[in-house]
């Protein structure tokens, strides 16, 4: 029998990366390959480049950037929406205020995503309690149905006014455009909070991506085949089933760089360092985030590309910049990205058609990675492709092509300085004091100098850094969570009630875990209310802890308000909300996987030249990642490498390994 | 001070600093807007935050409304001419709402807080908040028949309500007992503490890590860049004397235009806006402070000239602003002026547009809707027994540019208020939203057409429900530029239970019984160009 593979795949622009730990955790694989336009057939691809037909894992564990990109190039599908008589503009209107206070020159609000004429009004209402103030009639349902099927969209976002009190007028839409579309969302299922705009669009945009996400998903479960079970990594940080995604698939919008910062927060808690930035460097774009005291900064109020989101995401600030980027000339500069070669054609060095030059041709241009290595199977760097595409640039600039890399490596540096700024000075956080967690294929290439440029002292390149989003997935602690309104009052208690509802929810989350293998002793629960005052807005929230006694609740209510905002009164409070997440403990983390067994070595496997600024190369010592022996320091200039990811140790920084194979970079004059 | 010791941080350290000032005061408003209890600030945002320097100087300020932000550093100016710094002491924080210190109107208050290191102040973390009642002859402090200032509401002079041993109890039940909302109100004035507060711990942060010495270094550095790029800026304008007028609808009590007028004199790297051809102050409340003067100049010019410079008091130091007393723009303190605040400085910024429309038209946006759009509803909910305030403005179209037309219902300049969501005021107000959509073929005809304004129906469910209007706009509309049309003005309509309607006025209170609908028509934007432009292959829909 086939050892079963638990295996964290992560899908990105331009590659796939493939972590997979057989299930007596007694061997680690890892690969990467370019990214197909079928991201089944990329699965696939990815499980055998490491030697793993699909029926021989357990669980696949899943990450992708679809969702991100989808909603990023505005490539959504066309839907319809339903919306109450009279509130079909909603979308226009949104809050009347305008993203820029000065700069009139900006619209004020980004393009609905729903077409004027595709959106449909239907006649029945609710009041604010939730009672019918206006019937819906099977035959307006019967009409409503039909101007669906004329407008020949597959998707309907159905949001109707109070439906987040009373949804059964949502629901009995949905039922009737059963046989007319394949997919419904309805906004008291996404999202049931009041306030008409913002879950409206939430609930537009998981209609707009439900087409492109389940169909992906019922492919991926076919070849999967019922032993496999498959776990979507969302937004937040952690897993979710493919059925519950395949309904929320605007879950996954930040999907692919969650699991990276997922992973950097673990690396940063397990080494204690109180200040990250996580930098992930792909070949089509970089995310960026800061992880303080080992938690991810989450944040529910984030927008994309404009638009309102409305769920518990982690905040990260993705640039346009990757390995993949195109460099041009634009008048007496050069500008890099945001369009990028990505996994087809590629960059010019892949010899796959590229012609253009991009940063990845400037980095093997300048010797930092080695001409004739071949990545992912089919793909054999070339630098005599990376230099003839760059021959024009250089021409134009009257420099060498060695000249003409580092000048775009420099302007690539900056566009990701930017998004570095945005994500600790504008929050207030010295750069200075962080520490860069540099990963992605890119990423430890790029690290050290950007480092250097913003005076921060430490680079730490993690052990798996180039599927290191990959391994985020594998590694996550599988959880599960579900939260519905409640409206349970202080003066109104009843903790009877309360726990059989979160009994309820807490048993339904358990099923998929302990399908997927989890011990049921193992899986915890934890209970949480969003708190408030009755008549504020946003709530606070509180663990809830059986049996739910009020006056301790009402304890740790006013604590956390205290805390957060100066104050408490004794005034009622309410459970807005009520949250429960059921998780079980990660099966592998770092320090359970296997070490590889090699045999140590600090003696430079190659030397070559290397150019670090514009006159000549340096003679450069390449050593093998792998062999460095812990706590072995290895002066700049050199170079690091592995199967799959190369750092680039500049002159002026020391680089040494940890007993966990993580590399540590110091650069000289940086803050420690 | 150790000022003259600091050694000048480097341009790194600056940038740190300055990112985190803004930070601070972004996070005020964050603080407020999920602590505060009445829906106009935890909704609407009708709410603004920042931090001035010690003597008043604004070094940073959230993403909030230009109206608010331009007084704040004149608000802190004026109560340190009341409340000497000998008097001031850590934890403490001042409330007040006088329009004559350096403020706009009754209903914004503010909370003061001064921040001390090393023994001195520091900063001040201001926190202004728009009250949904501050008192006075109607609910909701808008009395668009008002002649004099005690009739708006409660005057608070500088009060310190709180000090680190916690609430002065006596002085903020004084203030509660009398505005309406009590309960409500004293929930906002703790959000308002908690925003100070935040700001405050924030900044000991910032002011233990780097010294006070290079902390106050860095301020006077960003003042000095914002005011180099003010200079820069205003020597790309050419030079001249340029005039421009705007009107307002009326002002409450005499039913007649009152010209807004401004000569610009643009000289070199300095820039003087002189409103002495302004009419003379109202009798009604559409009377603005020297200081609103001030906030509408600021904005103006941050829009015209540098959107990207970042706004602190360096901006202002190359502007100045004349206003003659006993002017609309710098009326005697007994005058009402509730309304000038969101109207009449709308008007200085239409009046300065329309001077800089010879120099500069191509950066300017024709018309919008410079009016808060302002409607008031009070009653009893019969669900609760207890008393409400529903303060809602509107947005109508965008003005038209050079470069594309005008966008659908939004702020413009000098506020940036949201609507409150129907199913938010459906919960808290005896009202319901029967529609909410856009005004077809409001917006301004033009080469660029102006943007459509917005049609909002109230529906009365209590017994009786007073309404207030202060809308502007409603006679003269929304201006178009290079020869676009104007939009269609507001309309208000009140239809009756019984199906009789009646148009009133932009200024004027009705009371309003179950079953009665309030129908809200916002202007349209202004169009941009010569309508003909549009005719010749550019026909859009």
């Amino acid at each position: 029998m086939t050892a079963a593979w638990r295996v964290g795949i992560d899908i990105g622009g331009t590659f796939t990366d493939v972590v997979a730990v057989d299930g007596a955790g007694g061997s680690v694989r890892m690969g990467k390959v370019l990214s197909q336009a079928d991201p089944v057939a990329g699965i696939v691809t990815a499980c055998r480049s490491i030697g793993i037909e699909l029926p021989a894992a357990s669980d696949i564990m899943y990450g992708t950037t679809m969702a991100t990109n989808a909603i990023v190039e505005g490539r959504l599908a066309p839907i319809a929406l339903i919306a109450t008589e009279g509130f079909a503009e909603v979308l226009d209107i949104g809050r009347q205020n305008r993203r820029e206070l000065y700069k009139m020159a900006v619209t004020p609000r980004p393009e609905p995503l729903v077409a004027r004429e595709s959106r449909l009004e239907a006649r029945q209402r609710m009041d604010a309690a939730g009672a019918e103030l206006t019937p819906l009639t099977d035959a307006e349902i019967a009409r409503l149905a039909a101007a669906v099927r004329a407008l020949g969209v597959e998707s309907v976002a159905v949001s109707l006014i109070h439906s987040y009190l009373n949804g059964d007028h949502e629901a009995r839409i949905g039922e009737g455009l059963k046989g007319v579309v394949p997919f419904v969302a309805l906004s008291h299922q996404l999202n049931p909070e009041p306030r008409e705009y913002e879950r409206t669009n939430a609930t537009v945009m998981n209609a707009a991506l439900m087409p492109l996400v389940a169909r992906h998903l019922e492919q991926l479960i076919e070849r999967l085949g019922a032993r496999t079970g498959l776990h979507m990594f969302h937004s937040a940080g952690g897993m979710a089933s493919a059925a519950s995604i395949a309904s929320r698939p605007l879950a996954l919008a930040l999907s692919g760089p969650a699991a990276g910062v997922a992973a950097a927060a673990a690396v940063a808690r397990r080494l204690g360092l109180p200040r990250v930035i996580s930098f992930d460097m792909g070949g089509t774009t970089t995310d960026v985030s800061i992880i303080v005291d080992g938690r991810m900064h989450i944040d529910s109020n984030q927008r994309m590309a404009g638009y309102p989101i409305r769920q518990m995401m982690v905040a990260v600030e993705t640039i346009g910049a990757g390995g993949g980027s195109i460099a041009r000339q634009d008048g007496q500069a050069v500008r890099v990205g945001p369009d990028s070669a990505g996994a087809d054609p590629g960059p010019a060095c892949y010899g796959l058609g590229g012609t253009q030059p991009t940063v990845a041709d400037a980095n093997i241009i300048l010797g930092y990675i080695e001409s004739g290595r071949r990545l992912g199977g089919s793909v054999q760097l070339d630098v005599a492709r990376a230099e003839a595409a760059f021959a024009p640039l250089a021409r134009a600039f009257g420099t060498s092509v060695q000249g003409a890399a580092l000048g775009v490596r420099q302007v690539a540096n900056a566009n990701m300085a930017r998004a570095l700024r945005r994500v600790t000075i504008e929050h207030g956080v010295d750069a200075r004091t962080c520490t860069l967690l540099a990963f992605g294929g890119a990423g430890p290439m790029h690290a050290v100098s950007l480092a250097r440029e913003f005076g921060i002292g430490k680079v730490l390149v993690p052990r798996f850094s180039s599927g290191f989003s990959a391994f985020g997935c594998m590694t996550a602690e599988m959880n599960y969570a579900e939260q519905r309104p409640l409206h349970m009052r202080s003066s109104r208690w009843d903790a009877t009630e309360l726990a059989s509802i979160a009994g309820r929810i807490a048993e339904r989350l358990k099923e998929p875990m302990i399908k997927a293998g989890c011990a049921p002793e193992s899986l915890r629960v934890a209970v949480a209310g969003l708190l408030r005052y009755t008549g504020q807005s946003d709530a606070v929230e509180v663990p809830l802890v059986a049996p739910y006694d009020v006056l301790a609740t009402d304890r740790a209510f006013k604590a956390t308000h205290e805390r957060l905002y100066g104050f408490a009164t004794d005034e009622v409070w309410e459970v807005d909300t009520l949250r429960v997440t059921v998780s079980a403990p990660p099966k592998q983390t770092l320090a359970t996987l296997p070490a590889e067994a090699v045999a140590a070595s600090t003696e430079p496997v190659a030397r070559r030249a290397c150019w670090f600024d514009g006159d000549q190369p340096r003679e450069t010592p390449l050593y093998d990642r792998d062999r460095l022996p812990a706590g072995r320091k290895i002066a700049g200039p050199a170079i690091i490498a592995d199967t799959w990811s190369t750092v680039i140790v500049e002159p002026g920084s020391t680089a040494w390994a940890d007993e966990h194979a993580h590399l540590h970079i110091d650069l000289e004059g940086g803050r420690k | 001070m150790t000022r003259d010791a600091a050694p000048r941080p480097d341009a790194f350290t600056v940038e740190v600093i300055r990112n985190a000032l803004t930070a601070i005061a972004e996070e005020m408003s964050l603080v407020i807007m999920r602590s505060a209890r009445s829906p106009l600030l935890r909704e609407a945002g009708d709410l603004s935050s920042a931090l001035t320097d010690a003597e008043g100087g604004l070094i940073a300020q959230g993403r909030d409304i230009p109206a608010h932000l331009g007084i704040m550093g004149s608000t802190v100016q004026e109560f340190l001419k009341r409340v000497p710094k000998s008097r001031l002491r850590p934890g403490d924080v001042w409330f007040l709402n006088l329009p004559e210190v350096g403020g706009n109107h009754l209903p914004d208050v503010k909370a003061i807080r001064p921040v001390f290191a090393e023994g001195a102040v520091q900063a001040f973390a201001v926190s202004l908040a728009h009250w949904a009642d501050v008192g006075g002859a109607r609910p909701g402090s808008y009395v668009p028949d008002a002649r004099d200032a005690w009739q708006e509401g409660l005057r608070i002079p500088p009060l310190r309500l709180f000090t680190s041993a916690g609430p002065d109890r006596e002085k903020l039940d004084l203030v509660v007992a009398n505005v309406r909302g009590g309960e409500e109100r004293e929930g906002d004035i703790l959000a308002q503490m908690a925003a100070t507060r935040s700001a405050d711990e924030r900044l000991q942060e910032l002011l233990a890590s780097y010294g006070a010495a290079t902390v106050q270094a860095a301020i006077a550095d960003i003042h000095d860049q914002s005011e180099a790029k003010m200079r820069a800026a205003i020597r790309e304008i050419p030079d001249g004397v340029y005039e421009g007028e705007d009107f307002l609808d009326h002002d409450g009590i005499d039913d007649h235009p009152i010209a807004v007028r401004v000569r610009v004199t643009i000289a070199g790297e300095e820039a003087t806006f002189d409103f002495t051809a302004t009419d003379d102050a109202a009798k009604g409340p559409l009377n603005a402070t020297p200081f609103t003067a001030g906030a509408s100049v600021f904005y103006a010019m941050k829009a015209i000239a540098g959107p990207d410079i970042q706004p602190n008091a360096g901006c202002g130091r190359p502007l100045k602003v004349i206003t003659r007393p006993g002017s609309l723009v710098h009326p005697p303190w007994s005058r009402p002026v509730v309304g000038g605040n969101h109207e009449t400085s709308q008007r200085m910024v239409d009046a300065i547009f329309k001077a800089m429309e010879r120099v500069v038209p191509e950066r300017l946006s024709a018309g919008g809707s410079t009016t808060s759009g302002l409607l008031l509803f009070g009653g009893t909910d019969p669900r609760t027994g207890l008393w409400t305030t529903l303060y809602e403005v509107h947005a109508g179209g965008e003005g038209a540019r050079a470069e594309r037309d005008g966008g659908p219902t939004a702020r413009p300049h000098m506020s940036n208020v949201m609507n409150t969501p129907a199913e938010i005021i459906e919960t808290f107000y005896p009202i319901r939203i029967e529609r909410q959509a856009l005004r077809p073929g409001s917006g301004g005809r033009g080469r660029h057409r102006g943007g459509p304004g917005q049609e909002r129906h109230y529906r009365i469910l209590a017994p009786e429900m007073a309404m207030t209007s202060m809308v502007e706009r409603t006679v003269i509309p929304p201006y178009g530029l290079q020869g676009g049309e104007p939009g269609l003005p507001f309309e208000i309509v009140v239809e009756r239970a019984d199906g009789r309607r009646t148009a009133i006025s932009g200024k004027t209170h009705v009371t309003l019984h179950a079953g009665d609908c309030v129908i809200m028509k916002s202007s349209g934007g202004g169009g941009y160009g010569a309508p003909e432009q549009q005719a010749k292959g550019q026909e859009r829909t």
